[in-house]
């Protein structure tokens, strides 16, 4: 076929595609409804949520694992198109507010406690289900990301991972009861962390355009 | 370097709301442009191979062109595209070039050749959908019909030619995605 052809055969499809802000809207609301639904059927609330929800050092799991969302999807969002750039730096600022609300929380516990903290009673329990409640979120994201163009497949689907991560951990921080940070940072992270090695090798070969 | 970036923006502009006549104009504007990328990166591939990775550009610009915004530049974006499609090219073909973006800017365009050797790899592809669709985008584009005439001469509504088109053309860039070599 001649370019020209090619062409004339291009310039006759004037069907829109969806934009991914549109895919998103569509498939985010979802992803969550079953990421919670899975949650509350499976584990359910933690009974003193309410308490969780508003003092410190709980409150922790929801301001880091919510920020590493926003941030992650903010950067996923300026790569959709060819030529976007993004500040990946800023994936830095939910980073290092982890590790320092990690070192707090070594600091207030006490040495012969540091064993029993890392290791709660629940680490398993959180290693699952972190990245099953990620999953819809994730796919959500990928979905979305997907529409877009974007340059580097496999950085995109990490960034993927880590918004959808962050969703997955933020949901099943609604049920889980270790407050001590030297367990859910430890733990969530390894747990975000494996979602988004995951992504990144999903999105590495569905983000290809 | 003719057209500037705005009559390219206006073209794709009008062309996204529906204006097949614009939008072919903004095609056969760029197409030179992306050719003549194509070849000074792609020197060792040879002009036969380069103008399979031009069309892989037109296909990307048009499956990809609601990423572009329109209350931006159109060059950085096409740009972009180009470039990906072109690192993508030789990756494929086992070799890994660096493609900075900055030096587009000053490279001649390239007009078609007279050479009318068809390109085999589109032809390929087509050949990988199935006879219905493959016989829409041939009519479409050997023949120069539009939807409405290839609806009426194949006895299908309007409608049914143009999402058969549409969708022909995002199997086409999945294809290529796979096939590519």
């Amino acid at each position: 076929m001649k370019t020209d052809d090619l062409i004339s055969a291009l310039a006759q499809d004037s069907e829109p595609e969806a934009h991914p802000a549109r895919v998103l809207a569509y498939a985010l609301p979802p992803a969550l409804l079953v990421s919670a639904g899975l949650m509350w059927a499976y584990l359910g609330l933690r009974g003193d949520l309410g308490n969780a929800l508003t003092t410190f050092p709980p409150l922790w799991r929801h301001v880091l694992t919510l920020g590493l969302f926003g941030v992650a999807a903010a950067m996923g969002w300026r790569l959709l198109r060819p030529e976007g750039r993004a500040p990946l730096l800023t994936l830095l600022v939910p980073a290092l507010a982890a590790v320092a609300v990690l070192v707090w929380g070594i600091l207030s516990t006490p040495q012969e406690g540091w064993q029993m903290a890392l290791q709660g009673k629940t680490q398993m329990v959180c290693l699952i289900w972190v990245p099953l409640l990620s999953v819809a979120p994730v796919a959500a994201f990928l979905l979305a990301f997907r529409q877009g163009a974007p340059d580097r497949p496999a950085l995109s689907g990490a960034l993927a991972g880590l918004a959808g991560g962050g969703l997955g951990a933020a949901v099943y921080a609604l049920h889980c009861i270790e407050d001590n940070p030297m367990f859910f940072v430890t733990w969530y992270g390894v747990a975000i962390a494996g979602v988004t090695l995951a992504a990144s090798v999903i999105g590495a070969r569905i983000l290809r355009w | 370097m003719n057209g500037s970036d705005d009559d390219w923006a206006a073209l794709l502009r009008a062309g996204m709301d529906g204006d097949s006549r614009s939008y072919r104009a903004f095609l056969s504007a760029i197409s030179p442009v992306i050719r003549g990328i194509v070849r000074a990166r792609g020197r060792m591939l040879g002009d036969a191979q380069c103008e399979d990775v031009v069309q892989d550009v037109l296909l990307a610009v048009h499956t990809k062109r609601h990423t572009w915004r329109q209350d931006a530049p159109l060059r950085p974006w096409l740009y972009a595209i180009t470039r990906h499609k072109v690192v993508d090219a030789f990756r494929a073909r086992g070799a890994a070039i660096a493609v900075p973006v900055e030096d587009f800017s000053d490279v001649l365009e390239a007009p078609a050749d007279a050479d009318p050797t068809e390109r085999r790899d589109m032809e390929k592809l087509i050949g990988m959908l199935d006879d219905r669709s493959a016989g829409i985008v041939r009519l479409i584009g050997f023949e120069g019909h539009t939807t409405a005439e290839t609806g009426a001469k194949l006895g299908m509504s309007e409608g049914a030619v143009r999402v058969a088109l549409h969708r022909a053309f995002k199997t086409l860039s999945r294809l290529r995605e796979r096939h590519v070599e």
